[in-house]
């Protein structure tokens, strides 16, 4: 039905349409990344395991935004953050649904976390040449323990007091650093009103941003080398061979290369 | 010069990218579509907890009571991804292998969890054919899950079960009346959540049985100067500071600890 030949008005429309992208795109190049990062081919055999990354990455936004609306009741203070947190859950509008999904948000993080870890490990995806990538996750996870750890003394109850104060005096107990480590935490000898500021900066500001860092460098190095087929498959991309490879485009299962994969007009 | 090892993967790298450029699929639509999915189910699950936790008391409590470094009671419990560690410290006894169970164990998991590329070098990526590597991920997933349930189950003794235990301790003790009011404080102050005490406590932390505290003869200038800051008199230690307790009432533990010379 489509006009194989585009009329001169349409042209002139669509090239009008698309000139914001033109205009982003000579200038940055990002529409041609984006372009890249959709329409780059995976493994044909890829499965749902290998959605436990993006779960993880999406249960990180979850918290980014959630964490986002929490810090603008939030009050950093001893004084007045067991009430701030009182405040958010029963008076601000839906207030106790955004701390419910930050609270719950964390775990479903840190096991979606594990999981993921689980998958690369069993698919033997950490080896060459995927070895940075796999020590990038390895400390995305100490990170994002150390944010739950950090986010367990906001309410400041009497469990988030305690767990932090044997928490604290834990980390104390390695050597060499373990003492002063546990006085920076303190921000002093007792925990008090620069313990929580301190946790709350932690908190909010420099572990997110460990976080975002490493994530970003994790989806890089996910797009630059590809990801694995299952190590069961019997079409696993890379696999060794006794006959050379097959034609492209020659059959059902083997489909037309990539130039063809493009959006159709 | 490149090894033949090297040379070896890098070709199976490249016919990695040919197999995918030719046989593969793009991203957009087909894994995105999984992903999207899966991301939705995640989100999905968040919300659910969020409204089951505030509808229901099935993940227990909101908010716990404000803090008070004062209290006389309380849990040092972590939020249950630390369930391991938090049990971990129960097997290591202070103060000889605790730095084991609080720094040792955790670090060197951490190191091996990093250096993972590095140990298996092998190109082999199927299950049956790494044996080792599978049964270690198995030892480790199993003996953390363990520990995990075990921390989630452990029960910290209440107050008012130990305070009826006092009168036994001073039969078995044998303590002198003025040591009496200490007992029950030292019942129902939170001390028996780490330390034990005949057979009464949660042994956690790694935190000394106190039954012969006394036998030690340490004195009760030492206790309550320990009591006000454990870590000062007692390098590393990760006992936490009960100077808020105030003077008198660590005066009262400090006579009931030196007087706990052991059942006789």
């Amino acid at each position: 039905m489509a006009a194989r030949q585009k009329s001169a008005r349409r042209q002139q429309l669509e090239s009008t349409l698309l000139y914001p992208l033109d205009w982003l795109e000579e200038r940055s190049g990002l529409v041609g990344a984006t372009k890249y990062f959709l329409f780059r081919n995976v493994p044909g055999d890829v499965n749902w395991m290998q959605t436990l990354g993006s779960a993880t990455l999406t249960a990180f936004l979850v918290q980014a935004l959630t964490g986002v609306i929490l810090a603008m009741y939030y009050q950093p203070d001893p004084n007045s953050a067991y009430e701030s947190v009182q405040h958010i859950t029963n008076d601000v509008t839906l207030g106790w649904l955004v701390r419910g999904m930050h609270r719950w948000g964390a775990s479903i993080f840190i096991i979606l976390m594990f999981f993921h870890m689980a998958r690369v490990f069993l698919f033997g995806a950490y080896k060459y040449p995927r070895e940075l990538n796999w020590i990038v996750g390895a400390l995305l996870l100490p990170t994002a323990l150390l944010e739950g750890f950090s986010g367990y003394l906001l309410p400041y109850d009497q469990t988030a007091y305690w767990a932090t104060v044997v928490g604290i005096n834990i980390n104390g107990t390695a050597p060499f650093l373990g003492p002063f480590l546990a006085s920076f935490l303190r921000g002093g000898a007792e925990i008090g009103p620069d313990t929580l500021a301190r946790f709350y900066s932690l908190h909010m500001l420099l572990l997110p941003g460990a976080i975002l860092g490493l994530i970003g460098l994790h989806l890089y190095l996910v797009v630059r080398l590809g990801v694995s087929s299952p190590p069961w498959s019997g079409d696993a991309a890379g696999r060794e061979r006794d006959e050379p490879p097959q034609v492209p485009g020659s059959g059902l299962v083997n489909p037309a290369p990539r130039g063809v994969t493009k959006r159709p007009d | 010069m490149a090894s033949r090892r090297l040379e070896e993967r890098r070709i199976a790298f490249q016919r990695y990218k040919d197999d995918v450029k030719r046989e593969g699929k793009p991203f957009y639509p087909y894994a995105m579509f999984h992903d999207t999915v899966m991301s939705l189910v995640v989100v999905g699950v968040i919300v659910g907890l969020a409204f089951v936790w505030h509808y229901t008391d099935l993940l227990g409590p909101s908010l716990a009571d404000k803090a008070d470094p004062g209290t006389t009671s309380f849990v040092p419990r972590p939020d249950w991804y630390f369930y391991f560690l938090f049990y971990l410290l129960r097997i290591f006894k202070w103060p000889n292998s605790v730095i084991l169970g609080t720094v040792g164990i955790p670090t060197i998991l951490l190191m091996v969890l990093i250096a993972m590329p590095f140990i298996d070098l092998r190109a082999e990526r199927r299950l049956l054919r790494r044996p080792i590597a599978i049964v270690a991920a198995v030892l480790v997933a199993l003996s953390m899950g363990v520990l995990t349930y075990k921390g989630a189950t452990a029960k910290e003794p209440l107050g008012a079960e130990l305070r009826a235990a006092v009168p036994g301790w001073v039969k078995q003790e044998k303590l002198p009346s003025n040591a009496v009011p200490g007992a029950n404080l030292f019942a129902t102050s939170g001390c028996l959540n780490c330390h034990t005490y005949l057979g009464s406590g949660g042994s956690q932390l790694g935190a000394p049985n106190l039954s012969a505290e006394g036998a030690k003869n340490k004195g009760i200038t030492f206790q309550i100067s320990h009591l006000k800051c454990p870590s000062c008199v007692n390098k590393g230690s990760p006992m936490p500071s009960f100077a808020d307790f105030g003077e008198a009432n660590l005066r009262k533990l400090a006579i009931f600890l030196e007087a706990s010379k052991g059942p006789k």
